[in-house]
């Protein structure tokens, strides 16, 4: 039986790369979808959606329902066949090699319920390629990680859900997966559940291991994701990292200044009061505005207790999208 | 890992995961059961013949239970003799069971007494032996000697049939229908668990990750393996007491229950498996939900049924039939035919092989149709998948790569 070790992630370097644009060297991209179309009938569920994820990255799909995150990653797994674009894996188009060593929890969860926790654990180890052994071994280690040793030999039907979703995580990394593509991982848990698997999915992205998740739980997204995409449509309207993505808004500045009077900016050119709440003032600059003119100014009516860039959360980011708002590029 | 390890561990879980339910516990009891019943029922209702008797001879009886018992062996019937010097014990005996006929008195005189029903055999022996004793003193009395009457008397008819009423028969239609049944519920049942559970893997769309994991055949391939084991176990379970049960009652005699027919039932049962449980996992795999399993198998089930039906109005009946024959050589129907036909002693050589290898093409042309039709419809939730697109013939990119 051959198995499949751990892969070294040797990177190629070839020409594809370059006309996907992206990066060389360590931070070079191990997982691409490079302009997916995929349509039922009429609808277009996604659309030219390219993005790339990197090594000990986790990315963070957000959209709407029905805006095409799950069938984006069904094209990646190959339970569905994109009708054009591809998907590239260290820099070649992937395989069913390669696919089966992606860990997946797919949006619909499904294990079986009549079957003890411990075998169906190993049974998917087996499916992936490890010995009856290596699945025995690595099946016990999770279970012990994430606190179920005591119900390997409990039916999966009899746990609870929280405890369901931990089998069902499991099940994804009990092969020691080189890629997790996690569709709504969050979907139905606990504070402290979801606390659990985020360590969890930090640790496997921390090992090399990228994890793409798929989540509504914008909270949770902007806390764990390294990187985001927002699709919308079937389109990937903006991608990059939390602080960049919530950067791109206009420039606004929180100033708490108790001796400021009405009008006391209007000596910065290309500033406007948006909000005021008692002597905190929410300013935003036009382009090229000099924030530093703006302290000079807070300055000089008195103390200023707060000088702060404001940063939208993901969460009104991603109302802004929806609503049809454009995001500054 | 390659297919075959995959397909042995897919193989494995099926098997397991079945062979440790209720379910199976449940019906090969009732099989074991039923078919049990069916051989005792044989054996003790319409096969008359009795075990020994034990019969009480009381007084100057006691001169003919040498002869009651040599002519009584003759007919099959052992006769176990209790000598009684005087008919109270000889009664009270048989009032107690001991005993099951007493006989007193001699010659006219001769009298059976029994609980309540005579034993026909026994009747019948009495009758000639008193009658013997009556005429032995009578022709000693005129002086005739009784050697030479008897010797005069020495000769049974002639008998002459036109059709011989062949014994065996009656055990081979016993065996066919016993082995057609069996594989005939066997298939029934197990095509449906196959069918029942494709349904199972797409409705708690366990499915989606298995396909992560492996091809789509080699899914199908796993499960119609794992159940097929778990048929088998069944099959082998039943036929094993059915001969166990049928040699210990004397049911049938070894030589019809052939070692050639359990291997060849045991082959038509993995052929008639294999054509069904393709159709089975197909027909399963269109529909989303098990309550939609039933209607879209039906035509599958309609032709299984179909088959037993011949199988018990024309083939058991007339094994040797032209239309038996016919119908021995169609393969979703040869499966439950041709073991009939074997069984009874009628199918050379040469037709079972040709039915054999017939049956084996329709296995190969089925895979690659259920192949292809399950590839197609196992990702596809929702409402029964339309027959033409199941077959990929509408475009569609709705399937896995």
């Amino acid at each position: 039986m051959t198995s499949y070790c751990r892969r070294e992630h040797t990177r190629r370097q070839p020409g594809l790369w370059r006309f996907l644009g992206g990066p060389i060297g360590e931070d070079n991209a191990v997982l691409g979808l490079s302009h997916v179309t995929k349509r039922y009938g009429q609808l277009e569920a996604v659309r030219d959606l390219s993005f790339t994820v990197r090594p000990r990255e986790i990315f963070g799909f957000v959209g709407a329902n029905g805006a095409g995150k799950t069938t984006a990653m069904r094209v990646v797994l190959g339970v569905l066949e994109a009708d054009s674009g591809s998907v590239i894996w260290d820099g070649v188009p992937i395989t069913f090699a390669v696919r089966r060593r992606i860990g997946y929890i797919p949006e619909d969860r499904g294990l079986y319920p009549k079957m003890k926790v411990q075998a169906q654990l190993e049974y998917f180890g087996q499916l992936h390629g490890l010995t009856r052994k290596a699945a025995r071994e690595a099946s016990t280690a999770w279970l012990e990680r994430l606190g179920l040793a005591d119900r390997a030999k409990s039916q999966l039907q009899s746990l609870s859900h929280g405890n369901q979703q931990r089998v069902q995580l499991a099940a994804a990394l009990v092969f020691s997966p080189d890629l997790l593509v996690l569709d709504e991982p969050f979907a139905g848990l606990d504070p402290v559940a979801v606390d659990a698997m985020t360590d969890v999915l930090r640790g496997e992205a921390d090992a090399g291991r990228p994890v793409v998740l798929s989540s509504h739980q914008l909270d949770i997204v902007e806390r764990i994701c390294d990187r985001v995409g927002i699709i919308n449509h079937g389109q990937m309207i903006a991608s990059g990292t939390v602080d960049e993505l919530t950067a791109r808004g206009p420039v606004r500045y929180w100033v708490d200044a108790p001796g400021a009077v009405a009008g006391w900016y209007v000596g910065v050119p290309g500033t406007m009061l948006v909000e005021q709440d008692g002597s905190r003032w929410l300013l935003q600059f036009d382009d090229g505005a000099d924030e530093q003119a703006l302290l000079r100014i807070a300055l000089a009516t008195g103390p200023v207790l707060e000088f702060r860039r404001d940063r939208p959360a993901l969460t009104q980011l991603f109302r802004d999208v929806m609503s049809g708002k454009a995001i500054d590029e | 890992m390659n297919s075959q390890a995959l397909i042995r561990a897919i193989a494995t879980r099926e098997f397991l995961a079945r062979i440790r339910t209720r379910v199976f516990t449940i019906t090969t009891i009732l099989m074991v059961a039923g078919i049990g019943a069916y051989i005792l029922l044989q054996a003790y209702v319409f096969n008359t013949s009795a075990a020994s008797l034990e019969v009480g001879f009381v007084g100057a009886a006691q001169s003919i239970s040498a002869p009651v018992r040599a002519e009584a062996a003759g007919f099959g019937e052992t006769i176990n003799v209790h000598p009684y010097a005087s008919l109270a014990v000889g009664t009270t005996d048989l009032q107690s069971g001991t005993i099951d006929a007493l006989v007193s008195g001699s010659g006219a005189t001769t009298t059976m007494t029994v609980q309540s029903k005579a034993d026909s055999i026994l009747q019948t022996v009495l009758n000639d032996t008193a009658r013997e004793q009556v005429l032995t003193q009578y022709l000693t009395q005129h002086s005739l000697p009784p050697g030479d009457v008897e010797n005069q008397l020495n000769f049974s008819i002639h008998e002459h049939e036109l059709t011989p009423v062949n014994a065996a028969r009656i055990e081979q239609i016993v065996i066919g229908l016993l082995v057609a049944g069996t594989l005939y519920t066997t298939m029934i049942i197990y095509g449906q668990l196959v069918a029942a559970g494709v349904v199972e893997e797409k409705s708690n769309r366990i499915v989606e990750i298995l396909l992560a994991a492996v091809r789509p055949w080699q899914l199908m391939l796993g499960k119609i393996i794992g159940i097929g084991l778990v048929a088998l176990v069944q099959v082998v379970l039943i036929a094993t007491v059915a001969l166990v049960l049928a040699s210990a009652t004397k049911l049938v005699s070894t030589p019809t229950l052939g070692i050639d027919v359990v291997i060849s039932g045991v082959v038509w049962f993995i052929l008639g498996y294999l054509i069904y449980a393709l159709l089975f996992a197909a027909a399963g795999s269109m529909v989303s939900r098990q309550e939609d399993a039933t209607s879209v198998a039906m035509p599958v089930i309609f032709v299984l049924v179909a088959t037993w039906i011949i199988a018990l109005t024309v083939a058991a009946p007339d094994p040797g039939s032209t239309a038996t024959t016919v119908f021995s050589f169609i393969p979703v129907m040869s499966p439950v035919i041709m073991p009939v036909r074997i069984a009874a002693g009628v199918a050379p050589f040469w037709q079972v092989a040709i039915s054999v290898v017939l049956a084996l093409a329709t296995v190969y042309v089925f895979a690659a149709i259920a192949g292809r039709i399950y590839r197609n419809s196992v990702l596809r939730v929702g409402g029964r998948v339309k027959f033409s697109d199941a077959l990929g013939l509408a475009p569609s990119g709705d399937k896995p790569v």
